[in-house]
């Protein structure tokens, strides 16, 4: 793949792509009809609030947007599951042990204590660390959203106080989701010096070699080995197994 | 006045001799008024009745047939003389016996009827035509001080002069009213100083229009439009009330002014509240008992307790609007935070102060919020009265509260219909989470609270650290 004097690698295919895109607009759509019920003070809660239709209309959207979420992470775990159990892929979001140490290293690296930043695989620690608080996340947000849309039913089941406390969780869970993907999440996407003004990956599906190269070296020597000559220019999918 | 009978133990020529002299004399070197403007008829009268002379009735009654001169020379009869009603001169004086005063009133009142004719019309016949049998012009007029009715006393005592005594008025229906006015009640009233005339408007000393009414409930309505004239705001208010509002629709049984605050009697509205409540109690007596076992009705009539609220402080005096409206619903907690959000008030009674703030950051607070704010709503939203109840609050130390966890499900059903025994546990009260009362709550709150800033600047230094390193590989 070669796109003016730049060599490109697939990364993602288009359903994750859409996959992604999706999800992003639901998070939206959740934080702007969930955060103005938290924080209901604010006169710009109250605008969106009553701008959606008042307080009633605002929950069954984001209920509804809430059921899109979860069959999408559902389907994420599901589709995850049975690639990697069956379809011999590729679990390269599994965190190892060497997550953390990439994580000091990169730390060290920034404050010149190395020479080098931590070499990682096809994600790195950053990218794992937001995908698991993603999916774990989601989890979370999943079943405290359903104890709260259906409390009579919870409290069936469950002691009384998992209804207080499962809002608890939920309000809390979703703020702090909001701020890691404003702050960190926007930063790397967006505001980084490496990306900026954004990162393509996510549109185009397709990393540019050189970028691979510098931010996942080890997926790059596995894929073209550890010479830095031509590559093939063979397309790498996110699906193909492992041989 | 005249004398029938001479006293028996004078003669009757020594008599006149005396007087003669005594009387000349006396105007004589006093130089009584009269002397020169009375006519020379009352004079000859005069001669003898300014003495001091008894009448004897036959029934064993007595008479003094004094007369001042002075009296009749103010009264609106100093034009005519004793004769023109008397009906003979000194000189023809007749010799008459009667059984009773009563008897010699009624045949003196006849002359009056000779020139005053208007006891057969309006207000006089109404009245004599309600009076007992034999009452007489001199009953309400007197006789010889005969006044003008213009040049009465004006005021309140104008008035009095009919109104002092037992009279009633009868309406369409045939129910009657009385309308003897006591002075003692007037005097005790805020309007003390008030006339008759401002109330009655269209009334005077020289106007007494005589009006029928259907009913005496379509007078007292008739008659509450006279607040009106300075109680321009109240009145106004009212307007926007319930009661005017299903007056306007034909219930005449809705409270009109008077019915609250008297007529005659009204006094300052604001002075007692066990005597305010008791006036809604006249019509809503059934919610009046329910609040009288309520812990605030309990504590105003048993304790005398006044920072208890009463039926004007959350339905209003004069604009009540009606309760079962949404907008009232929605407005109950401002209601009660009135006095449950009042630090210094609920200090002295050891209750929380955070009821309301706590209700307020809750999912109902919220909803209700926003609700209140013009959204859609799909059903009322669960305010202080839904659970506490509304007339009948009770203690919730006591063991029928509706509030304690117990029987708290009764009252979670009436939104939640499949609540069950432990769905009441996840309201966790009007307190903020704590490790004791709501653990849970209180952890998840206590890790987010320290997770969350530690994340956030973790995170927030390393990009820092990130564009540092760019810029210092640059």
């Amino acid at each position: 793949m070669k796109e003016s004097g730049k060599e490109y690698i697939k990364r993602f295919g288009p359903f994750r792509i859409f996959e992604h895109w999706l999800n992003a607009l639901v998070f939206v759509v959740l934080v702007l009809t969930g955060l103005s019920q938290r924080f209901h003070d604010y006169s710009i809660s109250q605008w969106i609030v009553m701008a959606l239709g008042g307080i009633d209309a605002t929950r069954i959207i984001h209920r509804y947007t809430g059921i899109v979420f979860s069959v999408l992470t559902i389907q994420h775990i599901i589709s995850a599951s049975v690639g990697i159990l069956f379809l011999r892929w590729q679990p390269s979001m599994i965190i190892h042990k060497k997550d953390f140490t990439d994580a000091i290293d990169n730390i060290r690296y920034y404050l010149g204590l190395t020479e080098h930043p931590a070499r990682c695989d096809r994600f790195d620690y950053k990218q794992k660390f937001e995908y698991w608080g993603v999916v774990v996340g989601g989890i979370l947000m999943m079943a405290t959203g359903a104890i709260l849309w259906f409390p009579t039913m919870a409290a069936r089941f469950l002691p009384g106080e998992f209804i207080p406390a499962a809002k608890a969780l939920h309000t809390n869970e979703a703020l702090l989701a909001f701020l890691v993907i404003v702050i960190w999440h926007i930063y790397n996407a967006i505001f980084s010096p490496e990306v900026f003004p954004v990162d393509t990956v996510m549109f185009t599906g397709r990393i540019s070699k050189e970028r691979m190269m510098h931010e996942h070296p080890i997926e790059y020597e596995r894929l073209f080995g550890v010479s830095h000559g031509s590559p093939s220019g063979e397309e790498i999918t996110e699906e193909r197994p492992v041989t | 006045m005249h004398c029938s009978k001479l006293p028996q133990n004078m003669d009757g020529l020594t008599l006149l001799c005396c007087c003669l002299v005594l009387f000349l004399s006396h105007i004589f070197f006093s130089s009584v008024s009269f002397a020169e403007n009375i006519s020379e008829s009352e004079q000859a009268c005069m001669a003898c009745h300014s003495q001091n002379m008894v009448l004897n009735f036959e029934g064993g009654e007595k008479l003094s047939v004094k007369i001042n001169i002075d009296e009749i020379k103010k009264s609106v009869h100093r034009i005519i003389s004793c004769s023109d009603c008397h009906g003979f001169k000194a000189e023809q004086h007749p010799k008459r016996t009667f059984k009773t005063k009563r008897q010699y009133s009624s045949l003196a009142s006849r002359t009056c009827t000779q020139c005053h004719v208007s006891h057969k019309t309006e207000i006089h016949s109404r009245l004599l035509s309600q009076s007992p049998a034999g009452t007489v012009c001199t009953d309400c007029h007197g006789f010889h001080s005969v006044q003008r009715a213009r040049e009465l006393p004006k005021g309140n005592n104008y008035c009095l002069n009919c109104h002092n005594r037992e009279m009633s008025i009868t309406f369409k229906s045939g129910e009657k009213q009385s309308i003897h006015i006591h002075k003692d009640i007037l005097d005790s009233s805020v309007h003390r100083n008030l006339s008759c005339t401002d109330c009655h408007f269209g009334f005077s000393s020289e106007e007494h229009p005589v009006r029928t009414f259907r009913s005496k409930r379509d007078y007292s309505i008739a008659m509450s439009e006279s607040c009106r004239r300075c109680h321009f705001d109240k009145y106004t208010r009212t307007l926007e009330g319930i009661h005017y509002n299903i007056l306007t629709k034909g219930n005449l049984q809705a409270p009109v002014c008077t019915d609250c605050h008297g007529a005659h009697s009204v006094y300052s509205g604001r002075k007692e509240k066990f005597a305010n409540a008791k006036k809604c109690e006249k019509c809503h007596s059934e919610i009046y008992s329910t609040y009288s076992r309520s812990v605030h009705g309990g504590a105003l009539i048993l304790e005398h307790n006044e920072d208890v609220p009463i039926c004007s402080d959350c339905h209003s005096a004069h604009d009540i609007t009606d309760p079962r409206t949404t907008d009232f619903h929605n407005a109950v907690p401002q209601l009660c935070g009135n006095c449950h959000a009042n630090k210094v008030l609920m200090k002295k009674y050891g209750i929380s102060p955070d009821v309301l703030d706590s209700y307020l950051q809750d999912f109902h607070g919220i909803t209700l919020k926003f609700y209140k704010q013009g959204g859609k709503s799909a059903k009322p939203i669960a305010v202080c009265t839904d659970c506490h109840g509304i007339h009948d609050i009770a203690k919730l130390s006591s063991p029928n509260s509706p509030n304690i966890k117990a029987n708290l499900v009764k009252r979670c059903q009436k939104c939640h219909a499949d609540a069950t025994a432990n769905f009441p546990d996840s309201w966790i009260s009007h307190y903020k989470p704590d490790i004791r009362k709501a653990p849970l709550v209180y952890m998840i709150n206590l890790g987010y609270r320290i997770f969350i800033p530690f994340m956030i600047i973790g995170l927030l230094l390393q990009i820092l650290l990130h564009i540092w390193r760019y810029a210092a590989n640059r």
